[in-house]
């Protein structure tokens, strides 16, 4: 009697197991349903509970990156020693060129300061910057994006504008205690109030996950061309005004573009922009000023 | 006679070979390597080896580890979390339910099917990109992505057979 209870058993129990299973893959499959769901109603939790995930493995993608870098300079020092010759020569041409700009900026800027006093104007309160090495880079074809090694322990805030030495990068678009994730200017959620440096026509820097973002809301009137410098122009109180972003290029079918002055894909450091927490005024007055800008 | 402590520990290692694998592999990807054009279409590691797996030893990667390795990928990579879970479940899926096609034939089937995958893949993930964003966006990309994957395919199921013979043969 016993093995044919036990075969039965087994009848029963195979169904089950296969039931389970269906139930099993059923369930993951609404489940993942369900957190793109609630992370496109942007969740705290879910963003917090990713934070945490990103936050264990940004170790272990620090360490794995830095061969990846250490290999990146190697070939990059082994270029620049074939052409030293030619860069020596243009460095000192360019040495010549920029001394003479110093004595120009200098003399602005006593004229600068010497107006400002005169005129008792309130400047600009100044950024602290935080420097951060760029652990993860996206490897989805459809997002645009970065995770740095440094987070809210640094001081890192969301909002904050992520800058390399030739301009802007992204902002600060979710924080974990020791990394964060940056979203880059090119991301097609990326909107960035900018304005044209010359004609100071405003316009907003809209990311389409192509190399080069969309000048959208241009005013009918405003007058571009190529080549013309785009910068921020801190309407919205998040970025600091006059940061560099790009240059016009206008492409055959009309639409404005322009060419980030970062070159994305050789990212190694990123400075974030601590704008806000040095300056509680202008968030203070950030506020209404960007309802009115909605 | 029970297995002494070594040699459950050992089975055990070797059990969780392809979720450690997968979890590697989802590092490996995400890190930078600064080659210019290299993020956007870099291959897509974890879409291989969830194939992989799923065709030669589907017992060894269920359905909660994939669906997890998704989600750490979508983490990881900043895409919307539960879309890669969503895509690996539904490629494991194919692949085990498929297996006996692939298994014991040869590897220019098998590839010609990752081939296949890798690129109905790419097309789910711009589909449901272009919902959550809620606007077109250009499938270029994901499908250069899927090429380059395919492309690429043939190196790491060469070192997956070699761990599959060299390391899982016993279990």
């Amino acid at each position: 009697m016993k093995p044919r209870s036990g075969s039965s058993v087994l009848r029963l129990a195979l169904p089950i197991k296969v039931l389970i299973q269906r139930f099993a893959f059923l369930f993951l499959i609404l489940a993942a349903f369900a957190l793109m769901l609630l992370s496109k109603a942007e969740t705290s939790a879910i963003e917090k509970v990713s934070s945490v995930v990103v936050d264990i493995f940004a170790p272990l993608m620090d360490g794995l990156s830095q061969p990846a870098a250490a290999i990146s300079d190697g070939v990059h020092a082994v270029r620049q020693l074939a052409n030293i010759h030619a860069e020596n020569d243009r460095l000192r041409r360019e040495n010549a060129r920029l001394l003479a700009w110093q004595e120009a900026s200098r003399r602005l800027m006593a004229q600068n300061q010497a107006l400002m006093a005169l005129l008792d104007y309130k400047p600009d309160p100044r950024a602290k910057y935080i420097a951060a090495r760029v652990i993860g880079d996206s490897g989805g074809a459809f997002v645009r994006s970065m995770l740095i090694n440094a987070g809210s322990r640094d001081g890192l805030v969301k909002g904050q504008a992520a800058m390399t030495g030739q301009g802007l990068a992204g902002r600060v678009i979710a924080v974990g205690l020791r990394s964060a994730r940056i979203l880059l200017i090119t991301d097609i959620n990326s909107r960035v109030p900018v304005i044209v440096q010359s004609s100071r026509d405003r316009a907003i820097l809209a990311g389409d996950n192509s190399r080069l973002p969309r000048l959208a809301f241009l005013p009918s009137n405003a007058f571009v061309n190529s080549g013309d410098i785009i910068v921020t122009s801190g309407h919205g109180g998040i970025f600091p005004a006059g940061l560099p972003v790009g240059r016009v290029s206008k492409s055959d079918d009309g639409t404005v573009r322009v060419n980030p002055f970062v070159q994305f894909e050789k990212l190694e450091f990123v400075r974030v922009i601590d704008y806000v927490s040095v300056s509680p005024e202008t968030s203070e007055k950030s506020g209404p000023e960007a309802a009115a800008l909605e | 006679m029970n297995p002494s402590l070594s040699q459950r520990l050992d089975l055990l290692a070797r059990n969780v070979l392809p979720a450690m694998l997968g979890v590697f592999l989802v590092l490996l990807s995400t890190i930078p390597f600064y080659i210019p054009g290299y993020g956007p279409m870099a291959a897509n590691l974890v879409l291989m080896a969830v194939f992989y797996w799923a065709v030669h030893r589907p017992d060894l990667l269920s359905p909660f580890t994939v669906f997890l390795i998704g989600l750490l990928q979508d983490i990881l990579v900043g895409m919307p979390p539960g879309m890669n879970a969503f895509v690996l479940l539904l490629v494991r899926t194919i692949a085990v339910s498929q297996g006996r096609v692939f298994r014991g034939r040869s590897f220019i089937i098998l590839w010609w099917g990752f081939g296949m995958v890798a690129m109905a893949s790419a097309f789910v993930v711009w589909g449901l990109s272009a919902v959550y964003v809620f606007s077109l966006i250009d499938p270029l990309p994901g499908l250069f992505q899927a090429g380059v994957t395919t492309a690429l395919f043939p190196f790491l199921a060469g070192l997956f057979t070699w761990m599959q013979v060299k390391l899982l043969s016993q279990v």
